[in-house]
């Protein structure tokens, strides 16, 4: 049996290393079973793959969950200010109420969770450092996610809205002079050549975005005992390989960023709580104003130590 | 009948045309708003690329069948050249069946799409959040649109009123106008 | 069915090449092969199919797809108006004492219109509608005038802004404003080297009797100058936005559109509802056959890429193990082949996915490549059977034979393969212009 899965990275991401690792497992375990990785959206566009992988099209992706918080707005939660606190944080999170919730949903649209895992990321600043939200007032800003955008809007920034392709070249031009997104993105698009000031994901950081390995279950039921075995230990192994490498993309971008001349800045437990603040008049309460089940989902999640 | 039925697709068909012009033009002036609340007044522009990305690709699928009336989509047509009469007419044939399959799937399976949007209450994931059913729209109306054109175009061959590929009776080697011509 | 990925690439490329030569539209035609080939070979078969619908979406689901109509729009625009003859008229007075001067002036103004407009056949239509009776007039053969407006025409897509840059942009992932910059110098290159020919081809003829250049005063000179300033205002006003931080490469093309049409209703009195509507009408309806291949050719890799295609030939192709110039010179073979049958934008988004990583593995730079394969589509534009600049040339003077129109621009294909070897050998003629504007390349 052959299984197809689509992410939207390059090979050399740490997103495609989890999937390899998964991919390279059953390959060994010999129970006639091969996954066939379709990297940098060659198969399915980024935002796309949800509705293909819950009818089965597809076998498996890795997915930025909140990518689906148009169909299910619960998942918005997944990328959502200040509510993960660290990566150890995140590794809790997973097996929390809220989690289960959360993957309940995707269940009952036909995607089962194979491997979890938390991305972090931070702010750069073309022309000064962004620790606490005066720090953006003023400036036009690109967030990844939309609960980001709604907390920097309140904090006085202007959004701007365009793909992720683009953000060097308005970086470079000045048409952005502060961008938030995850620390692979930083370094792939190289923004460290556009920037001032780096803040990264360090002690207290706001930016996490859940991107776990989803499969159909569809596709999952249709593997004997033995394939699905094998399966669910390759991904206990990636699991592992996912959570340490996330921490170590942190401390990487941090380094390139500093490599390249770029001023590093930390935030200050002060700064975090400012804007989570913020983001609870802004972000949170759209969410809870959204969804319907939205204000018991967020206390189960900030119920989370 | 037959002429009334071609009359109606022919302007349902300016019609559409007309609109895809229209959502081209405004897309124009809403990029320039999106710029100078931008750029000028240094406000949030949170709707702007979206709403026209929407635009355009409902002016695309919207615009299909008049810029089929006008004979605007660009082909090879090596084959018909090299073929007479008879074959070529049987091949226009074929080819306009053809097209009319692949509209008519589009706009079947683009109707079950749009209808699933619709049923679900999807937005984009956007602080915009548009409902997905609106712009999804454009799917099934651009493709059942361009089916009726091509049907139109179908019995317009069938019936003699015009001619296959609109190939005039040159001899080979003439370029027979149509496509990009401007 | 199982078949091996290289057979099956092979079948789609038979069966793509026969559909294709149906006179089916090119659009259809690519939905149609990617419709059989998953019904018959994908695991999930019609399932498959059921999801084209939302693929199609998706792939036309593109922020960066705008600046496709805006920059044809402002072709569009100014072909409507006289300004393409007032910019022809102003170079031949300059250069009325050159050889040939009324040919080079044309190919001057088809290189400056290049730069307002992404498109080839606008660019084609705007010059060639005064220029091609105009150079008949004047006693140059047919062949000489259909021949240089088609080959000047060809220019619209090398000169920024280009509509086939932003496509290639999009299939591949590279800066957009680095593209454009990476054309700027290779449009400039192949200018010269069409100049040239006419000079040379006119003083060849020995026809300078029969061309007796008419004389201008300075001040004729001068008050023409004054008719191109609003072209250069515009130009201008496009760099400003597009490298001076006011808009991304795609929203610059709407203030481009604007700016033209703002230039149009007040210099040229286009302000009545029937020509604006024609400028509008006309821009459509390219528009929409370029977005819809667009979207069709995403279909038709999306089935290349399910169907594991793509990835076993570029992984095959690597394994050859040629010299990278052998290499390079295949791939240009490939390219001027499916330039003869196919409009640029759907050779680009089929072949570039594919390419682009062979072409980076052999060390060649992609901005220089996207030169490199623009001029193959150049080439591609003037050639039958499916010449674009070949039906408007057509549909402007409708007397000359195509057999004659393709004479005249034979020597002109015979420049672009020259400029083709001259950027093998001079790389930087393409690369040090973007590096020199936005630094180093990011991968
Ligand atoms: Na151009
Ligand atoms: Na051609």
């Amino acid at each position: 049996t052959t299984l197809r899965l689509s992410h939207q990275w390059s090979t050399s991401d740490v997103r495609h290393k989890v999937a390899q690792i998964v991919a390279d497992y059953v390959e060994q375990a010999n129970v006639d079973l091969k996954i066939q990785i379709y990297p940098t959206h060659s198969l399915f566009k980024a935002k796309e793959q949800w509705q293909p992988v819950s009818r089965g099209q597809l076998d498996m992706t890795v997915f930025p969950l909140a990518y689906a918080g148009g169909v299910h707005p619960e998942f918005n939660l997944t990328l959502m200010p200040g509510l993960v606190k660290s990566h150890d944080h995140a590794a809790r999170l997973d097996n929390s109420e809220f989690m289960k919730e959360i993957k309940k949903i995707a269940e009952d649209d036909g995607v089962m969770v194979l491997v979890d895992g938390y991305l972090a990321g931070g702010f750069a600043g073309k022309d000064k450092c962004i620790t606490s939200p005066a720090d953006v007032q003023g400036l036009t800003t690109r967030a990844a996610g939309k609960a980001f955008e709604q907390m920097l809007a309140a904090a006085g920034a202007s959004i701007a809205s365009m793909a992720s392709s683009e953000i060097y070249n308005a970086m470079q031009t000045g048409v952005l002079q502060a961008v938030n997104t995850s620390s692979s993105s930083f370094v792939s698009y190289r923004i460290y050549e556009q920037a001032k000031c780096f803040t990264p994901a360090g002690e207290y950081a706001l930016w996490f975005m859940y991107q776990p390995l989803l499969m159909s279950k569809k596709s999952f039921e249709r593997l004997n005992a033995a394939q699905q075995k094998a399966l669910l230990e390759g991904a206990k192994k990636a699991e592992a390989f996912y959570l340490e490498e996330a921490k170590k993309e942190d401390a990487e971008a941090t380094e390139v960023f500093k490599k390249n001349g770029v001023e590093i800045a930390n935030m200050t437990k002060e700064q975090f709580l400012a804007w989570r603040e913020l983001a609870k008049q802004s972000s949170y309460k759209e969410f809870v104003k959204a969804v319907p089940d939205g204000q018991r989902l967020l206390d189960l999640a900030l119920a989370v130590d | 009948m037959i002429e009334r039925f071609i009359r109606f697709a022919d302007r349902l068909s300016l019609a559409s045309g007309v609109l895809a012009a229209a959502m081209i033009a405004v897309s124009i002036l809403v990029v320039c708003e999106m710029i100078v609340v931008r750029y000028l007044l240094d406000r949030s522009t949170i709707w702007q690329t979206e709403f026209v990305t929407y635009m355009m690709l409902s002016a695309t699928l919207v615009g299909m069948p008049y810029v089929q009336r006008l004979r605007g989509h660009v082909n090879v047509d090596l084959l018909p050249h090299y073929l007479g009469g008879r074959a070529r007419a049987v091949l226009a044939t074929a080819v306009l069946l053809l097209s009319l399959g692949v509209a008519g799937l589009f706009a079947v399976y683009g109707y079950g799409f749009w209808h699933e949007a619709w049923a679900g209450d999807w937005k984009s994931d956007t602080v915009w959040g548009v409902r997905l059913w609106l712009p999804y729209a454009a799917v099934p109306i651009g493709f059942a649109l361009y089916s009726l054109q091509l049907l139109a175009d179908l019995l317009g061959l069938l019936a003699g009123r015009s001619r296959p590929f609109d190939l005039p009776d040159k001899p080979l080697g003439e370029p027979s106008g149509g496509p990009a011509g401007q | 069915m199982e078949l091996d990925p290289l057979t099956l690439g092979a079948l789609v490329g038979v069966t793509t090449i026969v559909v294709l030569f149906s006179g089916i539209s090119v659009a259809i035609g690519l939905i149609l092969v990617s419709i059989g080939f998953l019904a018959l070979f994908d695991f999930n078969h019609w399932q498959a199919i059921a999801w084209l619908p939302e693929t199609l979406f998706a792939e036309l689901n593109d922020f960066a797809l705008l600046s496709i109509p805006m920059f044809i729009l402002m072709g569009a625009a100014v072909a409507s108006t006289r300004a393409g003859s007032d910019l022809y008229e102003a170079l031949e007075r300059w250069l009325t004492r050159v050889p040939g001067g009324l040919v080079v002036s044309n190919l001057g103004a088809c290189a400056i219109f290049s730069a307002l407009s992404g498109s080839s056949p606008a660019t084609c239509a705007a010059i060639g509608k005064m220029g091609i009776p105009e150079m008949r007039k004047r006693g140059y053969p047919p062949e000489v005038a259909a021949g240089s407006i088609a080959a000047g025409g060809t220019l619209g897509i090398l000169i920024p802004p280009s509509v086939t840059m932003i496509v290639y942009g999009i299939a591949t992932e590279t800066s957009i404003g680095r593209l454009f910059l990476a054309g700027a110098l290779p449009g400039l290159l192949l200018v010269v080297l069409f100049m040239a020919w006419a000079i040379f081809d006119t003083w060849r003829r020995g026809a300078g009797e029969v061309l007796t250049p008419t004389v201008y005063s300075w001040g004729q000179k001068f008050a023409s100058l004054i008719r191109v300033i609003p072209f250069l205002l515009v130009i201008l006003g496009v760099l400003f936005a597009l490298y001076g931080g006011v808009a991304t490469p795609s929203e610059t093309a709407a203030v481009g559109a604007l700016l033209v049409l703002l230039f149009a209703v007040a210099i040229y009195r286009l302000w009545r509802v029937r020509d604006l509507w024609v400028v509008l009408r006309d821009s459509t309806k390219e528009s929409v056959m370029i977005l819809l291949i667009i979207g069709a050719a995403g279909l038709f890799s999306h089935m290349l890429s399910s169907l594991f295609i793509t990835q076993t030939v570029a992984a095959w192709i690597g394994e050859l193990q040629v010299n990278r110039w052998v290499l390079m010179g295949a791939i240009n073979l490939f390219l001027l082949v499916a330039g003869f049958f196919l409009p640029p934008v759907a050779v680009i988004l089929m072949a570039a996915p594919v390419l682009l990583p062979i072409v980076l593995a052999a060390g060649f730079d992609p901005y220089w490549f996207a030169a490199v394969l623009t001029i193959n589509m150049e080439i591609g534009l003037i050639t039958p059977p499916v010449g674009l600049n070949l039906y408007v040339i057509n549909g402007i003077a409708p007397d000359i034979r195509l057999q004659t129109i393709l004479r005249g621009s034979l020597p002109f294909v015979a420049c672009m393969v020259l400029a083709i070897i001259i950027l093998c050998v001079f790389p930087e003629i393409a690369t040090w212009l973007p590096e020199a504007v936005m630094g180093p390349v990011i991968q």
